[in-house]
């Protein structure tokens, strides 16, 4: 079923020579490490490179002048300094480097003969009442949508298909808030500030959280872990809110929404265990998506994709065959000590008791709305679409989805006269 | 009584902190040129105003400082002005009718001309009234607005505490039982909108809610949803719900400044609402159940609950909501009891000690006619506290969001039943303080997907 390479074999190598390559980046970006030496020249000409290479803002010149300016010993100078350097991104895994801005596809899978003339998701969920994303904007807000009748028993299923099978692997479920203070979100890498960004603010002054895994870092922040616990391993289910937006065609209906469910995956271990970790992230998403039989294609991403928390990153993309389009449905990244510099997590080394920085890794089991895209594109049938055998035992063994006629068809008025 | 006391003062407060000067439901033309009106509400004035008696017996048992009598002075000027107005409307398009049959028969000049003076000074006529009618319709539509729902026969009324509906066990006794904010190992509270729930807690979490909603689906014939989390102003107005409840989410690029969402969670009542705002649907349909698992981010209760924070006065939780909608008020309070009914079965399989109460008059929303509360006894504050309520709305709601059904031509407003069944989050911290083992507790509606050893057992049976 894995139709292309091996991407253990293809990465080993480059794995093993990663390591040298990391100090200054690392040591840049650590907001804690007031009172070391300066950066030279020549490490700032890297952070440099490293920061034009994930095409994220360049505040490298900045910095030097903030560096020149801060000899004087101006504190405002100084705490500006320092934030620029919180803004920095992390560093880069060196087998991106020569990736450019295209990801590497690792592994096709291939499971279903796709249908010959596909249908579109909502084409499809309207025709068999199962959604509803028409004329609401005014009352629940822009690309809002209800999934109704088995399509919403079917997002049920799916969380606890997800819950039971990250379970397996040793993940503690904790719930987690959807509100948090915003320095928590900022600490995971995330702006909550200017015209561009993706957080949603509330009157109090707090965010709505993107994703649980800012909620599961800012579980563990500031406590020390021993060696033994790790890797500690958590998960949660939560909704997710992101202000981001979308006028593009393929991003059209429930694709790119502002709200969904979705259980992650997140865990805390020592620089040793992060690598290993983080492949078995991926393969776990990867055996989640082989059970539920779709199309899908393992990325391996570019420099220029990674945001600013993640060393390295694997996307899952799903083949869409109504939209005739490869569809990200998952990811999972190393952060390595980057939120956890942010932090404060950190955790005893066994060998010697000395107080070091953990890794954070976080991945996606299962969001909600594009593995719906994914399942009903390749599963549909003419007048029905097929449940994935493994989804079944959560829907009372039933097979397939149907029409539903107890739900009403969108059928709206203006305006009702009131009798004179 | 003092406690009782209290709380009625709370809500009043909080009801009285959901009148607007300006409101999204309803907006006069002078203020469309900024604020585009989403929706046009049915204002059933003869409706409202035809008994009095049991809309002043209302607005009195629900403790409202709204003055009937003002409201009706109010109406009359509106009527007045109206009725004015709409004699020039008329007349002006007598007006304009003339002058096209005059054009098409070759009327003279003169008639012609005389028409036109006359058409243009009725135009500026209408003008002038229309500017006049603004504020008077403002005043008067938004005080209308504020008029409560009759209440139900079955709702305590006036100085009436809430009237007991059903009762499963005892509270016990009257020591003091530690918080479950205590078990450490099971949750971690920061406060009321951030904590954490671990291990079997977090479990019962999820569980919990999707079997309950599960049970509704297979045993009650409901219909599962899931919904959005935001709700924009219009429509919490429209349910006359205190607009304090719920955060106000700040938007970067808000088209409608008056028309703000707010967090609601997707399983809230008011989340319904948005899939059936002008929504008409056939009879056959009906009734319509809809259930749901989701968030709630609902701060209503806190002040109730506190003072301490505890999960008991979370702004966040997991929910299960209910929502009907019926032909007529009889149908209604069968799904109200039918909805009751499948609740009771729920929380007696927990065998927690639970009441299920009519809330009285002064605890409801202006749009709620009944309420009935579902109240776990939690032993660390020494009282019940509830974990779901199911209210009866009657067609006050649907009148204003336009939800309707077609009977021999003519629009029906359909009734309105539902509420949230589960918070997980204080059955939780309710179950701890009884020392349930949550890994033990019986969920009705639990999905039984058969374990490895029934697997084994049924293959092993075939040989047999």
């Amino acid at each position: 079923m894995k139709l292309l390479t091996n991407a253990q074999k293809l990465l080993l190598p480059l794995l093993r020579r990663q390591r040298s390559s990391k100090t200054t980046t690392v040591q840049a970006h650590d907001p804690t490490a007031a009172g070391q030496p300066a950066l030279t020249s020549a490490q700032l000409d890297e952070l440099e490179r490293n920061a034009v290479l994930r095409h994220h803002r360049n505040n490298v010149p900045l910095i030097r002048k903030l560096i020149e300016a801060s000899v004087g010993g101006d504190r405002s100078v100084e705490q500006q300094l320092a934030e620029e350097l919180g803004q920095l991104p992390n560093a880069t895994h060196p087998r991106l480097l020569d990736y450019g801005e295209q990801p590497r596809e690792l592994a096709q899978y291939a499971h279903r003969k796709m249908p010959p003339k596909p249908k579109e998701f909502s084409e499809l969920a309207r025709s068999l009442n199962l959604y509803r994303m028409d004329h609401l904007g005014n009352y629940t807000g822009h690309k809002s949508y209800y999934l109704t009748g088995q399509l919403a028993t079917l997002e049920q299923a799916i969380i606890q298909y997800a819950l039971e099978s990250v379970t397996k692997h040793g993940f503690q479920l904790i719930s987690v808030p959807d509100i948090l203070p915003k320095e928590v979100i900022e600490s995971c890498g995330m702006r909550t500030e200017g015209e561009r960004t993706q957080v949603y603010k509330l009157d109090t002054g707090e965010c709505l959280s993107g994703t649980s895994e800012m909620a599961l870092a800012g579980f563990f922040a500031n406590k020390v872990l021993s060696e033994e616990e790790l890797p500690l391993k958590v998960t949660a289910v939560s909704r997710c809110y992101r202000a981001e937006t979308s006028g593009l065609q393929e991003e059209k209906g429930i694709y790119r929404v502002h709200q969904f469910t979705k259980v992650e995956m997140f865990a805390i271990c020592t620089p040793g265990q992060s690598e290993a970790e983080l492949e078995e992230f991926k393969n776990i998403e990867l055996d989640l998506f082989k059970q539920l039989g779709i199309n899908f294609r393992l990325l391996d991403m570019p420099p220029c994709e990674l945001g600013a928390p993640a060393y390295q990153k694997y996307d899952i993309e799903a083949w869409m065959p109504g939209r005739e389009m490869w569809g990200e449905i998952s990811s999972c990244s190393n952060c390595t000590d980057y939120q956890a510099k942010r932090l404060g997590v950190k955790y005893r080394r066994a060998s010697d008791g000395q107080v070091l920085h953990a890794h954070t890794i976080n991945g996606t089991a299962t969001a909600i709305p594009r593995l719906l895209i994914a399942l009903l594109e390749s599963y549909q049938k003419e007048d029905s679409i097929e449940i994935p055998t493994v989804l079944r035992p959560f829907m009372d063994g039933q097979e397939s989805i149907t029409r539903n006629k107890r739900i009403p068809e969108t059928k709206l008025v203006k305006f009702i006269k009131a009798a004179s | 009584m003092l406690g009782l006391r209290v709380v009625l003062r709370n809500c009043r407060a909080a009801q009285k902190g959901c009148i607007r000067k300006i409101s999204a439901l309803y907006i006069t033309g002078d203020k469309a040129n900024e604020n585009y009106a989403t929706l046009h509400p049915y204002l059933d004035f003869a409706g409202t105003f035809d008994e009095r008696a049991s809309l002043e017996q209302s607005i009195a048992s629900r403790g409202l400082d709204i003055s009937l009598d003002s409201v009706l002075r109010k109406y009359q000027k509106y009527q007045t002005h109206h009725e004015q107005l709409q004699r020039v409307v008329g007349e002006r398009e007598v007006v304009t009718q003339n002058l096209k049959d005059l054009t098409r028969k070759g009327g003279s000049e003169q008639q012609i001309e005389e028409l036109k003076e006359r058409g243009k000074t009725l135009r500026n006529e209408l003008k002038v009234l229309k500017q006049a009618l603004y504020p008077i319709e403002d005043e008067f539509i938004h005080d209308f607005l504020h008029l409560p729902n009759r209440l139900h026969p079955q709702c305590p009324t006036e100085d009436q505490e809430e009237r007991l509906l059903y009762r499963h066990g005892m509270p016990g006794g009257t020591g003091d039982v530690p918080s479950h904010l205590q078990r450490q190992d099971l949750i971690h509270f920061v406060d009321n909108n951030r904590y954490y729930m671990m291990g079997q807690a977090a479990h019962f979490d999820v569980n919990a809610m999707q079997s309950l909603a599960r049970y509704f689906v297979t045993q009650g014939d409901f219909v599962q949803t899931a919904n959005p989390d935001f709700v924009r102003c219009v429509l919490l107005e429209a349910n006359a719900t205190p607009l304090g409840d719920y955060h106000m989410v700040k938007e970067e690029q808000l088209q409608n400044k008056i028309n703000t969402a707010y967090l609601t969670g997707g399983a809230a009542f008011e989340s319904y609402l948005g899939a059936m705002t002008k929504l008409c649907v056939y009879p056959s349909v009906l009734p319509l159940r809809y259930v749901c698992c989701g968030r709630s981010y609902n701060r209503a209760d806190a002040q109730q609950y506190g003072p301490t924070p505890s999960l008991y006065t979370a702004t966040q939780t997991n929910a299960v909501q209910s929502f009907v909608a019926t032909q007529t008020a009889d149908q209604a309070n069968a799904q109200l009891e039918h909805t009751l009914s499948l609740s009771i079965d729920f929380y007696k399989a927990l065998d927690v000690p639970f009441r299920i109460v009519y809330a009285p008059a002064a605890a409801l929303t202006p749009s709620e006619s009944l309420r009935a509360v579902i109240e776990v006894y939690a032993p660390s504050l020494k009282r019940y506290v509830c974990v779901g309520r199911i209210s009866n709305y009657g067609d006050f709601v649907s009148k204003r969001i336009l939800f309707s059904t077609r009977r021999e031509k003519q629009y029906e407003f359909l009734h309105l039943v539902g509420g949230p069944v589960l918070y997980t989050t204080r059955l939780i911290a309710a179950l701890l303080e009884h020392n349930k083992r949550l890994e033990d507790c019986k969920l009705l509606g639990a999905s039984r997907k058969p374990t490895m050893e029934q697997d084994v057992q049924q293959f092993k049976d075939l040989f047999k």
